[in-house]
This record gives structure tokens, sequence and C-alpha cells, in this order.
């Protein structure tokens, strides 16, 4: 055996491709598979001959054809989506043979297909649980407007904190936080490419979350999406895939009669919050401006009297709110088809969405008056806007009976406009959040006096003057061949590359934006990036029948990516009035920006099948990085699996409610690579004013570290899948182990070394520990009503296990210790007793303690209910998804400010306010540690994320506008949240930092989408 | 069911896919060579040099009047300067209760110190390729001594000074007094002065010269110090520049542009009045609008500076405001006199001053007439706390104190501690003391 195995190692060359067709006597397999209850043929049907590279999909008619399949006795394996697959044995002989199938409908089966780094392979061979979020139907039929609508909810383990504002990135994580200083952000395949997917990604900042280039990607293109959640399974994708790999398949083409889907769907963006009021505590004094409060606090020591206690709310103010109706249009059209020998997919789409901001009436006139114009320019008046067009075309041709060539070609191309929001002194909310609590103010802002209407220091016809822009121009091109030179070797090669231009824009001219700074004088920036990241990836499988029980296949590939980054931007300020480029600036400035990076890596994988049921699985990945330090040299990660599906054995009884349970276990590794340049030293060149000259200047930048390597992330998983009641109702648990060393952390330099501020080096441990689960239901079938639901829950523990040799930090409200979370929540907690008894918490009635741990700064556990009733015949189907995220905690950051400096919080000012909330108002404001542990707040919460209803007209109705299939969807999203949290809403956080830590700071809850759809077939 | 073996054409197309991927393996580093444009990993050459002795001074800036440093922190700490602003680490520095956890801290320090450790690369290189003029190697030491002198004036006593080898390998220091920091500043304003002397170089020897009699005077050592401004004459000032094109005057920035900073008057009780004494050395008042940054702090700009104004930070005011007070610790109140009128006379619109009799009433004086001529350049909080090391006062008498405007009341901070991001130094733990 060991010599069999010695030999197909051999085999598994690159070279492959040259060892030419092997002489041996070979037939052709054709047949028809179709439904077992409906006799419908069944197109798309995965046709397999065990134990070989042979594999054909079923055509229009249901047909397949194999070729050169080898004389003898096979099993066959037939698998189609929704079916319960089936093996038949057959004999090959010389010539035409022939083998109809029909296959039976099943709400769940182990023999799906995933997208794994090695090709596709059926669920049941992995020892991973792998998520696949079938897309089609979510997109027709649910309020899905971007990739993070995509999917929340969707998987198990995998954490989406949306954007909350239109063209705002969503954050994505899988089995939580597990660096301390390097993204934990997963990475995404589309088609066998490495695709940009950088949140934040603009070179201006707007105060909040600005966009995503993963919502660059059109759900309506997708086809299914799997998720490979850890290093157990995403070893084979080398270093960076240790946060997981979003594995992306566009759709694809059928033989066949060309088929036409068109949808329309337009929609309201409104905003359902509740916002607080800002509060305000009027002097008792006989002097007429009465500008200055009177707090709890002075009033608890005597220093005024309030006269009485107003509050007022912008947003709910007609004449003052920022918040008015977005809407959002889309429009496509699709068509695929094809014959045997090609097949083609193309799909065009075009969207617009405006956002809910809109600029009050009262700013609105004002800004006329001030330009002497009739109407407000459309930027300014709607701040927030995306518009974005998609057109792609898939082809796939098979080139003979041997070969195949898929294309992909994705274009996008965006624009959108960004408004100044959440943590921005020049933004909407930190002026809308910190008004003085009554409508009638007066500020003196740049030395002009005028009415605010509620809002701090400036109004929205200042800062919505400020037009942020960004345009991309994005193509993702891909190249699939496939060759299959004998019936047990076959060789795949996918190259491709993602070019993106992007332009981010961001003017005040001069006197329209906000009286701070310099601000009023005017700027432009126009700062023009490229992305460039090519994949090229090769491998070859060789499979053989090892004896009548035992199968083996065996993969050695190769993987060359190479990420370029290169920016240059313009910037001027104090533009002469009307200009609006960067050359018309009084004072210009330039930057330029490059990263580069390539890995090159190579892997082998080595699976045995024993009776198609009994799955073992080796591999080992090896990396070289352009990041890796100098006396570093390659990294390894192994891999091993194992997947036992006990119920196909003999042994097993067989009982009429369990039909299958299958047990698995994963070990993986896999890493995260430092930045391109962390592990040089060198210098920057910057400009020094000497004596009142500008001189060239170099500054020692970084100190570098020789010996950086990547981190690396072994994990540990195991579960097994249970499916009772002829598959109607299914379960699949998993627990997994994630260990996290060699930790790359930005260790803080000692400021008194001078120098650099950090650099990375390999230090310390991070485990993340916890289960998953699923459970899949059909509750109900028949044909003219039927229920489904599915229940999904995940909890995870994160925990630092070592920090080497550097100490733990304490920051204001979080802190880096072994033992506790990444960003954990740290503070000096409160208690208060209201010792006198009038009500009111003085700075002597509280209590402030020692620093301590106060939870996890991220949900721990979600669970996740999707249902569906069809009903009428169903023609009729309702869907709902519901999601609950608990355990984590979070600092409101809001009201935090607004008690401590806006001094319009509740606690400051209402003698009538829970003690509570005085006392955390005290200790922020009055205290000499200023404690924030009072903003510190849980975030539990249960919200109602989506909701639709579909109606399938009748065929006849369909037919008198000539189409095959007419549907109609009434959806929304975010209709209901429940939560005790003090802050707005338990989602509204934005996230900036390499770990996505969630702050919310003066930042956007999320709206509710209203959306209506028709999904036309021809 | 046919059992397939390999054939030898395969096995030997085999072995050469093994030999290929073998050599991938091993020979692929030229495939991973990247380019980065953005950065100088060599800098020995004589305009190399040049550069980093540029680069020295850019660092220079940011540790005075270019970055929000231990000039503007410390007169925050002290009366110069109030919070107007919303930041908590703003806020508790004005309310002289500064925690280690204080994110501001550990920028200003290494500042400071990237001043004297990037200064001692430049000196070598200096030394190598550029030897000439050799005040480049002495503006090198002067600038090193200011920021050195400067820590030991804000900071506790527990500082530490580390450094880099030629392999760009940590040495870690280890915390000393501020007395020792004085004295590492007169070994560095000597090592400038030596380097400088007979070059020519008279804005080195100017700016060495007053750094080194002032740590002499913060060592208590005044006799020492007036000897060493001696030389310094009246008209001498080092300016550290602004421009639009490499940093703005922070003091602007943050006072009159952002109104994050207000100039301080009577602040705290103990304060004196830089706005309403109407002095043309701190020239200040309202601006634009009512308030501050915070919407609830008064605000008052300085007018001293402009955007790209430049900073005076040692002069021969400052020499003979030295002598001044080395006459004063003598009794020799005629001369300590003379001293401050001849500086006053430099400046139009300031009458001479008369004495005002009494030892505590010159005292008084004089630390008021520093005040206002240094004022926003790093000198008060130092003053403040020699008023209590070497003339006796208590803190409270000298430091702002009672109810703290924007809730609670001032802490007890007589200085900056050092920053929870020197842990990361083995030999720290935390300030010696807090002492003044």
């Amino acid at each position: 055996m060991r010599r069999v195995v010695f030999r197909q190692l051999l085999a598994a060359g690159f070279l492959a491709v040259l060892a030419g067709p092997l002489a041996a006597q070979s037939g052709i397999l054709t047949g028809i598979v179709t439904d077992g209850a409906s006799g419908v043929v069944l197109i798309g049907a995965r046709v397999q001959v065990v134990g070989t590279s042979l594999t054909a999909n079923t055509n229009a008619e249901g047909r397949y054809r194999l070729t050169n399949v080898p004389t003898g006795t096979h099993t066959v394996r037939i698998a189609h989506i929704g079916y319960a697959s089936m093996n038949r044995p057959v004999t090959i002989a010389s010539g035409e043979n022939t083998l109809d199938v029909t296959l039976s409908l099943t709400p769940y089966s182990l023999d799906e297909f995933v997208v794994t780094a090695t090709g596709t392979q059926e669920r049941r061979e992995i020892g991973n649980a792998i998520s696949t979020i079938d897309v089609t139907d979510l997109v027709r039929e649910g309020p899905v407007a971007n990739m993070g609508d995509l999917l929340v909810g969707k998987a198990p383990g995998v954490q989406v904190l949306p954007g909350n504002m239109t063209g705002g990135g969503s954050r994505v994580r899988i089995r939580g936080n597990s660096s301390l200083s390097l993204s934990n952000n997963p990475i995404y395949i589309v088609d066998g490419l490495r695709i940009v997917s950088d949140v934040n990604s603009s070179s201006i900042g707007i105060g909040g979350t600005n966009p995503s280039r993963v919502n660059d990607l059109n759900p309506e293109d997708i086809e299914s999406i799997d998720v490979i959640r850890g290093p157990s399974a995403s070893t084979l994708y080398g270093t960076d895939a240790a946060n997981g790999v979003i594995v992306i398949k566009t759709k694809r083409g059928r033989a066949g009669a060309p088929v036409w889907n068109m949808y329309v769907e337009g929609g309201a963006i409104k905003d359902e919050n509740d916002y607080f009021d800002a509060w305000r505590g009027w002097r008792n004094t006989s002097t007429a401006s009465n500008t200055t409060q009177c707090l709890l606090s002075q009033v608890a020591s005597g220093a005024c009297t309030q006269d009485s206690v107003t509050r007022f709310n912008i947003f709910t103010d007609p004449d003052a709110s920022p918040n008015g109706t977005g809407t959002r249009q889309q429009y496509g059209l699709q068509v695929s088809g094809g014959s045997d020998a090609v097949r083609y997919f193309v799909s065009s789409d075009w969207e617009r969405e405006i956002g809910l901001l809109q600029m009050p009436d009262f700013a609105a006139d004002r800004l006329k008056e001030q330009r002497n114009i009739d109407k407000v320019p459309y930027e300014a008046f709607r701040p927030n806007m995306l518009q974005k067009t998609n057109i792609r075309a898939n082809i796939n041709a098979n080139l003979g009976s041997k070969a195949d060539v898929a294309v992909s070609t994705g274009y996008v191309s965006s624009t959108q406009r960004l408004p100044q929001t959440d943590n921005n002194t020049t933004g909407l909310l930190s002026n809308a959040y910190g008004g003085p609590g009554f409508k009638g103010n007066i500020v003196n802002s740049g030395g002009v006096t005028r009415a605010n209407f509620g809002y701090r220091l400036f109004t929205p016809d200042e800062f919505f003057s400020e037009t942020v822009t960004q345009d991309i121009n994005r193509t993702i091109l891909s190249g699939t061949a496939n060759y299959r030179p004998t019936s047990w070797l076959a060789a795949r090669a996918v190259v491709g590359g993602d070019f993106i231009s992007r332009e981010d824009s961001d003017i005040c001219r001069r006197d329209e934006c906000v009286a701070f700074s310099t601000l009023k004088d005017g700027f432009k920036e126009n700062n023009r990036t490229t992305f460039f990241n090519y994949t090229a990836d090769a491998s070859a499988t060789a499979t053989f029948q090892l004896g009548s029980s035992l199968s083996s296949k065996t993969t050695a590939g190769t993987q060359y990516i190479k990420e370029k980054f290169a920016r240059n931007g313009a910037f001027s300020e104090n533009l002469p009035p009307g200009a609006t480029t960067v050359t018309a600036g009084a004072i210009p400035s330039a930057s330029e920006a490059t990263s580069e990076s390539i890995t090159l890596g190579f892997f082998a994988e080595q699976n045995l099948s024993y009776k198609d049921r009994l799955f073992l699985t080796g591999a080992v990945r090896t990396d070289k990085n352009s990041a890796f330090g100098q006396s570093f040299s390659r990294a390894y990660y192994p891999k091993a699996s194992v997947s036992y599906v006990l119920s196909d054995e003999p042994f097993f009884p067989q009982t009429g409610w369990l039909s299958n349970l299958r047990l698995r276990g994963a070990y993986g590794e896999s890493g995260r690579q430092p930045g391109g340049n962390d592990a040089i030293a060198f210098f920057s060149p910057t400009t020094a004013s000497v004596d009142g000259a500008d001189e060239a200047a170099i500054v020692f930048t970084a100190l570098g570290n020789a010996n950086l390597k990547p981190e690396r992330t072994r994990e540990v998983e195991v579960g097994f899948d249970a499916s009772f009641f002829d598959s109607r109702l299914n379960f699949e648990f998993t627990f997994f182990n994630k260990n996290s060393s060699d930790a790359l952390l930005s260790r803080v330099i000692a400021p008194s070394v001078g120098a650099a501020a950090s650099r990375f080096e390999n230090i310390g441990s991070v485990n993340n520990r916890g289960w998953e689960a699923v459970i899949n239901a059909q509750l109900v079938n028949s044909e003219s009503f039927g229920w489904d639901m599915t229940l999904s829950g995940s909890w995870t523990r994160n925990r630092i296990d070592d920090l080497g040799v550097i100490p733990e930090t304490f920051g204001t409200t979080t802190a880096r210790v072994e033992g506790l979370p990444i960003n954990a929540y740290f503070a000096r907690p409160v208690s208060f007793d209201d010792a006198n008894g009038d009500g009111i918490i003085a700075l002597s009635e509280i209590t402030v303690g020692d620093p301590e741990f106060l939870g996890y700064p991220e949900p721990r556990g979600e669970f996740t209910g999707f249902t569906s009733f069809d009903l009428f015949n169903r023609k009729l189907r309702l869907t709902g998804l519901f999601d609950a995220k608990i355990g984590g905690k979070q600092l409101d950051g809001t009201n935090r400010i607004r008690c401590e400096s806006r001094l319009n919080c509740r606690g400051d000012v209402d003698p009538t306010a829970p003690l509570a909330e005085q006392a955390r108002a005290v200790a922020v404001r009055q205290h000499s540690t200023r404690t924030q542990a009072g903003f510190i707040d849980g975030t539990d919460f249960f919200r109602i994320r989506e909701v639709a209803a579909t109606w399938t007209v009748p065929d006849g109705v369909a037919r008198l506008v000539s189409a095959k299939r007419l549907s109609l969807t009434a959806s929304a999203r975010n209709l209901l949240v429940v939560s005790n949290y003090i802050g707005l809403d338990p989602e509204a956080g934005f996230f900036a930092t390499n770990s996505g830590f969630q702050s919310d700071f003066q930042t956007v809850p999320p709206p509710t989408y209203y959306t209506f759809r028709m999904n036309v077939t021809f | 069911m046919t059992f397939m073996t390999l054939p030898t054409r395969l096995r030997r197309w085999g072995a050469l896919g093994a030999l290929a991927l073998g050599l991938g393996l091993t020979g692929c580093n030229s495939v991973l060579d990247v380019d980065d444009p953005d950065i100088i990993t060599d800098a020995s050459s004589a305009s190399g040099a040049v550069a980093l002795r540029n680069g020295v001074l850019l660092r220079f800036s940011a540790a005075t009047s270019g970055g929000e440093s231990l000039f503007l922190m410390g007169g925050l700490l002290s009366d110069e300067w109030k919070s107007g602003d919303t930041f908590e680490q703003r806020n508790s520095t004005d309310q002289r209760s500064v925690l280690v956890t204080n994110s501001f801290l550990g920028g200003q320090l290494r500042d400071v110190n990237r001043v004297r450790v990037e200064g001692r690369s430049a000196i070598d290189a200096l030394r190598q390729f550029s030897p000439t003029p050799a005040a480049n190697i002495g503006l090198m030491f002067a600038v090193g001594a200011f920021t050195t002198n400067l820590a030991g004036e804000h900071y506790c006593n527990g500082i530490p000074f580390s450094s880099l080898d030629a392999n760009r390998d940590i040495i870690f220091g280890s915390p000393v007094t501020i007395d020792e920091a004085f004295a590492l500043a007169i070994q560095l304003a000597d090592s400038a002065l030596q380097f400088t002397a007979g070059t020519g170089g008279d804005a080195v020897i100017g700016l060495a010269s007053v750094v080194k009699g002032r740590a002499l005077l913060n060592q208590g050592n005044f006799a020492a110090a007036a000897a060493a401004v001696a030389g310094v004459s009246t008209g001498f000032e080092y300016q550290v520049t602004h421009s639009l094109n490499v940093n703005s005057n922070q003091n602007w920035s943050l006072n009159t542009s952002a109104r994050r900073y207000v100039v301080g008057n009577l602040d705290g009780g103990n304060g004196l009045d830089f706005v309403t004494a109407g002095d043309p050395r701190v020239p200040a008042g309202p601006s634009g609008g009512a308030n501050a940054f915070d919407s609830q702090t008064p605000f008052r700009a300085q007018f001293k500076w402009d955007r790209t104004d430049a900073v005076v930070v040692a002069s021969g005011i400052e020499a003979r405001l030295i002598e001044a007070e080395a006459a004063l610790r003598t009794g020799d109140a005629t001369t300590w006199l003379s001293k401050l009128n001849e500086a006053r006379a430099t400046m139009a619109g300031l009458d001479p001053l008369t004495d005002p009799g009494s030892t505590t009433a010159r005292e008084d004086l004089h630390f008021r007439e520093r005040a206002f001529w240094m004022f926003g350049t790093g000198h008060r909080l130092g003053d403040l706390r020699r008023l209590i090391r070497q003339y006796g006062r208590g803190s409270e008498t000298v430091f702002p104190t009672g109810a703290f405007p924007k809730g609670g009341n001032y802490g007890g901070d007589v200085n900056l501690p050092i920053s929870q991001d020197e842990t990361n130094n083995p030999n720290f733990s935390q300030c010696l003391d807090r002492d003044a």
C-alpha cells in the first residue's frame, strides 16, 4: 500500500497535463435523470463515476454523457440540490452504455456539493461544518440590498454588524475576533479568485462607517455562498485564511433555450428609531439672557435653583429633523442558456439608493438666502446616495470531452455620496445629539450669530455642504480550465485579477461649510487609488480505486497571489470662491502611498474514502510571503479531517425516525500575514521647516523585526449531522477550539526609546472556543401548504491566554489582560446612595471602585430563526428572519459625551431622572477618575430582521405578459428591535480599527427598509 | 474492477513534477520581491546625514510648538491654558488629575525622546559623512539638551531615557530623578557648546547656553545658571519655525483655530490674569463666538501667534530673567530689577517695574514676569514646581485649586506621570514619586 501511495504522490505533479491520455479500454455512459415523483427531467444534476475524475452535469433535457469511462464495474453517484443522492452500480463495456436514474426530493442531504480549495467536493467527504447559502431565492424573495444583508443571520458562527447608512459597509466576524492587532475579517474568493474585500475602504474619513469593497458585488449575480469558518477547513487557502473564507460562486448558464429574468424593485427607507431627548435645566435668574444651565449637581450644592426643565428632540421636530424618507430603486435583466458545448449567463443591474438624510427646511432656507440661489444643490440636500451599475458575463464551454473552460467577468461602476456623521465634530450627529435642549438656541458661529434650531454648534446647511464622493470602477475577471486527460487524472487552473480604480473626493467650497478651523476657507481633496489583485492557482487531482472498498484522491497544487495598492492624493485649502479643483487652492499638498504583497504557496492533499462512508483527509500547505522577516523562511500549515457517515454502516440500526447520522472532526492550521513593511527598519521622507525654509528631511519611522512570521491559528472542530423522519428534521452541531499563537501584536515601544511608536512582534496567544448548531425542519409539506423552519445558534468564548513579555494595558474603558477577551471592557464601577434622600445624586453620594472586568465587547451568542410558510397552493410565501444576539456589552459613547460635556443628558438635568442615570452622569463629569463604567451596558437584543411576502401570480396571468413566471414580493428589513441597551440601538456602531472594535459614539442606528419587487421570468 | 497502476511514462513525468515542486519550494525568493517607494532604508551619505539632521529638527518642532507637546500639556496642568474641549485626556490634565492611562502622555514622551535618540543617530551620520559645519552637530546636542531639560521640568521623578545601539537594538534606560535629567541636559548642552565653539554657530551657542542656564536654574544652581547665559545677548532668539507645508503653530491650531484650548485667566484662583492683564506680551481675548469647542467654556484666544508664526523657545530675554533670578537669590534686588527692566525695555508698551519691597512680592513679580514673557513656551509648569521646590511655596498656593469649572474639584498633581506605555520598558514600573 505504501508503494502505491507513493506512486500517487508522484503522479500529482503540476505537469500532469503533459502525461497525455493513457491507453486503456473505455466506454461511454449516457442517461437521463428525472424527478421520481413528477417525472420532470432534472437539469444540472451531477453524475460522477466514483473513484475517478469523471463527472458530468445533466443538460436541459436532463441528459448526461460521460466518455472515457474505463471498462468494468463502477459505482455512479447522482446528486442534485434538494434531492437525495443515489449510488448506482454499473458495468461499462466498450461502446455506449445507458443508465437512467430517478431521484427523490429530500429537505436535507449530505450529498450537496461545496466549493473547497481543491475543487468541488460532496459535503459528506468533508470533516468540517460548511454553511452554504443558496442566494437566488433569498435575493428574489427578501429585502436584500447588499452583501451585508445577504450574510446577516444566515450561518451560525458568522456575526455581521450591518452598515447602517446607505453605502456603509458591514463588519463580518467568523467565530469571533482572534487577532489582537491584525485584521479579523475573512477573505473572499469569487469563482476561484481572491478579491479585494477591504472594509472602511476610503481615504477620506466621514466619522462613520465607510464603504466595504465586498458591497461592490451584486447579490443578484450570486448563485451560492459557502462559508468556511476556520483554519480546520481553510488551511489550503493559506496565509491570511485564519479568519475564515467566504467562497462565492456566481451564476452559470445551463444548456437550453434562453431564460430571461427581469426584476424591478422599489422601496422606501425610514428611520423608525426613538432618539434621545436633549434636556435643559433653566436657571432661576434675574438676568435676561439665562445662557447658563442649572445642573442637578449645582442644585445639590445650592449653587442655583432650577426654574424649569425642558427637553427637545431634533429628530421628532419637523422643522429641525435631518431625517426624510430614503428611496431605493433597482432594475435588472438576466439571460442564461446555451448548448451542451457552450453555456452563458449574462446580467445587467442598475440600482440607486438615496439615503434618508435630508436637509431640513430651516437649513435649506438659510442656505438659499446666504448663497442667493433658488434651490439647494441636490448633493447637499440629499447628502447620502449610492448608484451602481453591475454587468456580468459568465461563459462555460466544453472543449471536447476532456476539457472545459469557464470565464467569469464582472464589472461594476458606482458612485457614492457620503455624509459627515458619527464621530465628527463637523458632522451631523455630533451636533444633533449634542444640542442644548431647546429649539431656539442662538449660536455665534465664526462671528455670525444665528438660530440653530436645537443643533449644538453647526447646522445641516453647513455640514451637508461638505460633499464626499467615492467613484468605483472595478473588474473582476477569472478564467478556470479543467482538463481530464484520463479517467483518473484531472487538472484545474484558475487565473484572474481584481482590478479596482477608486476615486475619493471631498470638497468644501469657500464660505459654504462649517466655521471650524479653516474649513470656511474651502478645501478640496482628491485621492486616486488602484488595487490590483492577481491570483494564479493550479492543481491536479489523481483519483484511484484501491480495491473494492477504498478509493483515493490525491491533489497537489500551487497558488500565487499578488496584491498591490497604489494611491496618489492631492489636497489644497483656501479655495477662491466658486473653485472646485485641487489646483485652485492656495495651500496645496500631495501624497503617495504604495503597498505590495506576494504570497506563493504549495499544497498537497490526500483523501481516502472507505466504502463511501468513511473519509479521511490529510493535507499540508506551505507559504512564503514577501512580508515575512528575513530570518523566517516559510510557513507550513497542516490539516487532517475525518468524516464518518455512521448511518450508512450495515450494523447501524435502521429506524424509521433516524435517517442519517454523520460524525466529523477536523484539525487545521492557517495564518495571518503581517503588513508589507512590518519586518523592515526604515526611514520616511518628509519636509522640515528649518530656519523658516522648507527642507527635505528623513525621520526614523520603523524599527522592523527580522524574525517576523505569520500569526498561526490552530483549530480543532468536531461535530455531527443527524437527520430524522426522512430528513425532514435535521440537526447539525459543531464544537470548535481555535488557538492563535505567535500572535502578531503591534507592540508599543516604550516612549523613552523615541523611534517608532510600535512594531509587530510574534507574542502571546488567543483562544476562541465555542459551539454552533443548526436545526432545519420541514414541518408541513403538502401540495397546498408548506411550513419550514431553520433555527441556528452559536456561542463563542474569546480569551487572551498569553501576552508574553508585554505588560497588561489599561485604557479608559478597555483593557488587554490575560484571561480576558480582546478589547475587554474594564473600568471603575460606580455605586451610589442617595444619603440625604433628596432624589438627587451628588458627587459625595457616589462611590467609584477599583477597575474591574465589565464584559465582552462583542455578543457571545447569536440565535437566529428563519421560517417560511407556503400558502394557497404555494402561491403565497411568507418568510421571516429573527435574530437575537446576547452576552456582549458596549460603551454607549453617545450618552457618555452628552453627560460629560454636552450637558444635555437626562441624568445631568432632570431631578426625576432615575438615580442610576444621575450617578453615571456625576461619575463621568465630576469624579476625578471620570469613569465611564456607567455607560457600558449589555447589548442583548431580539430583532425582526426580515419579513417578506411573495405572491406568485397564476400562470394564466403571467402568460398575459408572455411570462413563464411572475411573482410580486413585499418585504421589510429591521422592523422591530427589543433591547434594554441604554444607547440608541445595540447595532448602532461603527468600526475603524483592525480588530473591528465596535464603537457606539454618536452613531447612526439601523434604518428600516420597505421594498416591493417584481420578478418576471420569460 | 480494474485495479490501476502507474505506467512508467507517468512515473517519469511525476518525478519531474515533484522536482519542479521542490525547486519551487526552494528557489522562489525572487518571485516574492516587492518594491515600496514610500520608504528609505539607507541614509549613509552626506546628504542623508543632512536630511537626518533636518528630520531631528522636525521632531524638535513636534516636541515643542509643532505638536500637542509638553508646551501645551504643561500649560494645561498649570495656569497658562484651560481645556475648552470634550476630550477627557485634556480635561483631566486641566483638572490636575492625570492618570497613567491618559492616552496623550505616550506621544509627548516619545516626541521628547525622538529628538534625543534620533539626534544621536544624526550626530553619528554627520560626523561620518558631513562633519562640517560642526554647528550642525552642536545643534543636535543642543536640541537634545532642550528636550531632556523639558522632560525634567514636566515629568515626575523617575524618567527613563532609553537609546538604540548601532544595530538599532533597544538599550532600555532606568528611571532617573528630575535632577539627574537636568544634569543630563547640562551635559548635552556642554557637548553642543564644545562642538560649536569657534565655528561661528552663534544660534547654537545661544540655544545651548540658555538651555544650560535653564537646567542649572532647575537644579537650584543659580549662580552657575547666570554664568551660563552671561554671553547671550538680550536680542538673541532661537525660533522653531512653521510653514503651511510642514506643520502649523499648535498654539494657533488648538487655541485660535480649533478652540480646544482656552487662554487661562485667574485659573483656579491662583492662576495669573493672562487675559485681563492686557499685557502686550500675551495679547488675548474673546474671539469669534462666546464658547470654546465644548460649548460651555468661555472662549479666550491668544493673538500672539498666527498659523505659521515662529515660536521663540530660547532667548536673550530668558537669559536676563535667569540672571535676574540669580541676583534675587543673593538678595541683590537692584540687579534683579534692572535685569527685568532691561528685558522690558525691548517691548513697546511695557513700563519699567518698581521694586515691590518684600521678598515674597519680588518672587511673585519675578515669576509673573517669566510667565508673561515666556507664555506658551513650556516654562510655566517648571516654574510652578520651582516655586514649591526652591521657594517653599505650597502646591495649593501656586497651582489652580478649588472647584473645577466642569464639575468636581481640582486634583493635586504638580507634574505629569510617565505614560503606562513606558511599562514596555522592563526597567520601568512607575514614577519614583510625584513630588514637585
